[in-house]
């Protein structure tokens, strides 16, 4: 019952407490810092009625003059049902449904400045900092570079801010806050703990594979499709958004044997390309060409397919898995793909071993038989191709006849094809002869099976920058191109090089003319800007390999590098916790450091209060310094000038006026030196 | 036999282990500095909502593979392991001695006094609590704060301060920081004096300021401001005619007044115990303010006649520990604590 009742005492004011003004202002500011970093991810209606709801709440808590003690303005609580079903009726018509990653982040957005317009007592404080906490995880769903993680930063002081002006409200001392004193103590014990933060990123174990299904909605990014149609690949062509980096083994290859095969189409219903549903693994392993190893960070693009120089020799070694994380294994099938068992959801670092050859064996002689399909519609071009045949039998002949018609017709390379409606290859061809890489790929691919030679449409990427010591392939560098089977082996051929010879030798900044809308980045200009780019891109490239690419296989590779591995989990979590320990040491000793400092002259009169005490003669607790040092000096009057020094010093640096910081170090060494000329407590406890 | 006095040795183990952790017995003698091992630590309700929301924040960043929200959760998480450190560091250290206990009558609060020597760092937000009383404050380095613990008291006997409770939430609420000390220290509550008691029994020998009556001038050394319950003969009606506000004669007593013996005996025989008690103490406050010698019996304490303070407190201090009632249990429970603390070996 004692027990129970001192507990109670001890306690501090219980939860129901009511908040302050000024508590509520913090919990704002705390909320709109939280809100922040979110709002660009979600609809600008919600971005804007949820920082609203906050700052109208901290708009009312003006005290009004005349009811200086009334409690802080505030909605009543019955409202919040209210709100909260306006706001995910409004949520749900805005996103087409509800259960899903991004209308849960919409709305706990907005409830969370919903609850803040009703807040009234200490427990829904904390609900709201807890809250916060959340809100603080969100961005990084949609975002994970640099910018995100600083943006973050604010907030987590200011959540130390609020936690603090809410102990200062339940204080049993009577100080003034001081916003201040404050931020600086949460910074402080942010940074203090960040050693401990870093130990449990590196070392805390990550999982296999997810407790729980990933959202059904997780972002689609930008990227190559599985399908494609005229303009898909010149818009993309104008991100500059980065699609995968690369560090090779040996010798970067040349620009123009840069070919990054991604998916393969086969399949032509007169507009689009599409891929066949199903990739047939194959295990052949074609011989020619040099071999070139290097491994590919790949953005996640939430597809299956990975790039891969032509052609790839062998699957890739993952280095590390997929978000799913799923036991991944990746294959190349029959077309040369290299196909992902499950989408990439985050970093995905893989090395890969390839032949430079433009040309390889096909699998089966029959394999072309189902690659002639024509698709409807585009009679012109399928009446020309068949006309030209009749003139040139010979295969390779009406290739380049083919090729030749493209370069030395008026037609041109550009970004800003026009939109071709119906027949889009007739439009193409015999009307407007503008386009990109993938009208030129389409074109050539129909012609060829209009005269009766297997062709299918290749979708990756051609070429990349050289930055430091690896390569940055964009997204403006998606190209496409065609292979043909000739003689039964598959060739490569790029009909746009045809047009523009130096989109391949030297990029699309070479390629287009002058006045073409160009990505910023694709520019062959090396202004210091491109090369403040670069650097940043490095930067962000180690930010994703080291940071966010730190997953369970990083971490396994660390441990190996640390020679961790011989070591059993429970060996490791030991060496963590000793590490643990140092720092709470560290920490600790650190504080009582500072003090002691601070504190020389009470460090050295403890010390001596000790000393002294050991000798027989402790110091009353009422006693003051000079008092004490007469005792001390009758005690033993042979130091009787030494304890008369120390009193005197000792009592003027502790309670004489402020000195001078001169004549402070003077008092000081005074101080000191008349402590060293005592002997140790053991002599003087036998001296009289 | 051996089994028998391996319980009883794993028992003595056992309250040796509960005695050190919660410090049920008032031995802590003199000046205690808080060091870790008395020193206790656990998150405040707060803080487990940070923790749980931490946790929820690990679970979903390591499910979603999201590095930076890991590393957002493990940042906070290091923020809340560097309060705890403060937390810890902030009652560490501290020194704590009992300074005083005071007197009280029942139905008032017994005042104790500790002093908080903070050492070489400040100290925030040190709440200081018994079981029914609360102090505290901030202590700035190398000074020392006076608490004093209010504890009302609505028995009379003798009252322990009981276990003392060093609590601190600082730096950020997360955590509560908390040490016990037990000191020996215990007051002596009076009972409650009896609300218009009878007058005092006539004194033997001299006489009674009231027997007399008012007409002896002789004695009277002046006025006082009339209370309630003032007999009509002592009023100064002159003062109150000439409308200067209503006084009271006041009589020298001493010179004639003789010794007034507080009797148990001669109490009604109808008076409970601790009615009687409460009459007693009324008239011994009496005496006292009219300065007249008096004697006290109880049974089983007799105070031999005289007068002054000493006296005063000797015959409050026999009334306040003249043998309880079964009707009393706290004053009793406390002074029987007390007493085994002291013969404890």
């Amino acid at each position: 019952m004692l027990a129970r009742r001192s507990r109670w005492a001890g306690r501090t004011a219980p939860s129901t407490r009511t908040l302050g003004t000024r508590e509520l202002r913090w919990l704002g500011v705390l909320l709109v810092a939280a809100q922040l970093p979110q709002a660009p991810h979600l609809p600008i209606w919600v971005a804007v009625a949820g920082l609203a709801l906050v700052l109208v709440r901290v708009a009312i808590l003006r005290t009004d003059p005349w009811r200086p003690q009334a409690p802080p303005a505030r909605i009543p609580s019955w409202t919040l049902a209210v709100f909260a079903i306006a706001a995910a009726i409004a949520v749900r018509q805005t996103f087409g449904y509800f259960v899903g990653r991004d209308p849960s982040v919409a709305f706990l957005y907005i409830l969370v400045a919903i609850k803040y317009l009703e807040t009234r007592t200490a427990r829904d404080a904390t609900l709201l900092v807890c809250l916060a906490c959340f809100l603080l995880m969100t961005p990084f769903f949609y975002s994970q570079s640099l910018v995100a993680a600083l943006a973050a930063l604010p907030a987590v002081v200011l959540i130390g801010v609020a936690l603090d002006v809410l102990a200062h409200a339940q204080s049993i001392a009577t100080r003034t806050f001081q916003p201040g004193v404050a931020l600086r103590r949460s910074a402080v014990l942010m940074l203090q703990g960040l050693p401990l933060a870093f130990l449990l990123f590196v070392f805390f174990p990550r999982l296999a594979q997810p407790l729980w299904g990933l959202p059904t909605d997780w972002i689609a990014r930008s990227g190559l499709s599985d399908s494609m149609s005229p303009g898909q690949i010149s818009e993309l062509s104008l991100s500059d958004e980065v699609a995968f980096r690369v560090e090779f083994d040996g010798a970067v290859p040349s620009a123009r044997d840069r070919y990054w095969r991604g998916p393969v189409f086969a399949r032509f219903d007169g507009r689009t390309w599409s891929g066949m549903p199903f990739g047939v693994p194959d295990r052949s392993t074609p011989s020619d060409g040099a071999i070139v190893s290097y491994t590919v960070t790949l953005e996640p693009n939430e597809r299956r397919s990975l790039f891969a120089l032509e052609l790839p020799a062998a699957p890739p070694v993952l280095q590390s898995g997929s978000a799913s994380g799923r036991d991944v294994k990746a294959i190349i099938t029959r077309d040369r793909q290299v196909l992902l068992s499950t989408p990439v959801t985050q970093a995905l670092r893989y090395t890969q071993r390839s032949h430079l050859a433009a040309s390889y064996p096909a699998a089966s002689p029959n394999e072309g038989r189902l690659l002639l399909g024509l698709g409807e519609g585009n009679p012109r071009t399928i009446a020309f191709a068949r006309a030209l045949r009749r003139e040139v039998p010979d295969d390779h002949a009406f290739i380049a006849a083919i090729l030749s018609k493209f370069r030395d017709e008026n037609f041109v390379y550009t970004l800003t094809p026009p939109f071709y409606d119906r027949d889009p290859v007739d439009l193409f061809v015999f009307e407007e002869r503008r386009g990109f890489c993938e009208h030129y790929a389409s074109a050539f691919a129909l012609m060829l099976r209009a005269a009766g030679i297997p062709a299918r449409v290749v979708t990756g990427y051609q070429g990349g920058a050289t930055n430091r010591d690896y390569m940055i392939v964009r997204q403006s560098d998606a190209h496409a191109w065609t292979e043909a089977l000739l003689d039964g082996r598959w060739t490569r051929f790029d009909p746009t090089a045809a047009v523009a010879p130096s989109r391949v030798e030297i990029g699309l900044g070479g390629a287009l003319r002058a006045g073409e809308p160009l990505p910023f980045l694709a520019r062959l200009d090396g202004t210091w800007l491109t090369r403040v780019q670069l650097a940043w891109d490095a930067f962000n490239y180690d930010w994703r390999r080291n940071v966010i690419g730190f997953n369970r296989e990083r971490q396994r590779t660390l441990w190996n590098d640390w020679k961790l591995d011989p070591y059993a989990p429970w060996q490791i979590v030991l060496l963590v916790a000793g590490l643990a320990g140092t720092w709470a040491a560290l920490v600790v000793g650190g504080l009582m450091w500072k003090r002691r400092k601070q504190e020389r002259a009470l460090v050295l009169w403890d010390g001596l209060n000790r000393r002294l005490a050991r000798a027989g003669l402790p110091r009353h607790p009422y006693e003051g310094p000079i008092a004490f040092a007469h005792r001390a000096a009758a005690r033993w009057p042979q130091f009787a000038i030494a304890f008369t020094a120390i009193g005197e010093s000792f009592a003027a640096l502790r309670y004489g006026d402020v000195p001078a910081p001169r004549e402070r170090e003077a008092l000081l060494a005074t101080l000191k030196r008349a402590i060293e000329v005592l002997p140790p407590p053991g002599t003087l406890r036998g001296a009289s | 036999m051996p089994a028998a006095r391996s319980t009883a040795a794993r028992a003595s183990w056992f309250a040796r282990w509960r005695e050190r952790a919660l410090r049920e017995a008032p031995n802590d003698v003199g000046p205690i500095v808080l060091r870790h091992s008395r020193i206790y630590l656990l998150p405040t309700r707060r803080g487990w909502a940070i923790i749980g929301t931490l946790a929820m924040m690990l679970v979903g960043s390591l499910n979603y593979s999201l590095a930076l929200g890991l590393g957002v959760t493990f940042v906070l998480a290091g923020l809340v392991a560097a309060t705890q450190l403060h937390a810890f560091r902030n009652l560490a250290g501290l020194t704590v001695a009992p300074l005083a206990a005071g007197e009280a009558f029942a139905g008032g609060t017994l005042a104790f006094t500790l002093a908080l020597h903070a050492g070489t760092a400040a100290r925030h937000d040190i709440s200081v609590a018994s079981a029914t009383a609360r102090a505290g404050g901030n202590v700035e380095a190398g000074t020392v704060l006076t608490t004093t613990l209010e504890v009302p008291v609505p028995r009379r006997g003798r009252v322990a301060l009981g276990r003392v409770t060093l609590s601190s939430a600082f730096p950020l609420g997360l955590w509560r920081a908390w040490s016990y000390v037990h000191f020996p220290l215990a007051g002596l509550v009076f009972p409650a004096a009896e609300m218009n008691p009878p007058p005092l029994p006539a004194g033997e020998g001299g006489h009674d300021g009231l027997t007399r009556g008012a007409s002896d001038e002789t004695d009277l050394v002046g006025l006082r401001t009339f209370q309630r319950g003032d007999p009509p003969q002592r009023v100064a009606w002159k003062a109150v005619a000439r409308g200067a506000g209503w006084f009271s004669k006041e009589f020298d007593a001493t010179g004639g007044g003789g010794t007034v013996t507080l009797a148990w005996e001669r109490l009604p025989a109808a008076l409970p115990v601790e009615a009687r008690l409460a009459r007693l103490t009324a008239w011994t406050l009496a005496a006292e303010r009219a300065a007249r010698r008096f004697a006290l019996r109880l049974p089983g304490t007799s105070l031999p006649a005289a007068q002054g303070r000493e006296q005063r407190i000797a015959a409050l201090t026999a009334l306040a520990l003249y043998p309880a009632q079964p009707d009393a249990p706290p004053a009793r429970k406390a002074s029987r604590r007390v007493s085994r603390g002291r013969n404890a070996p």
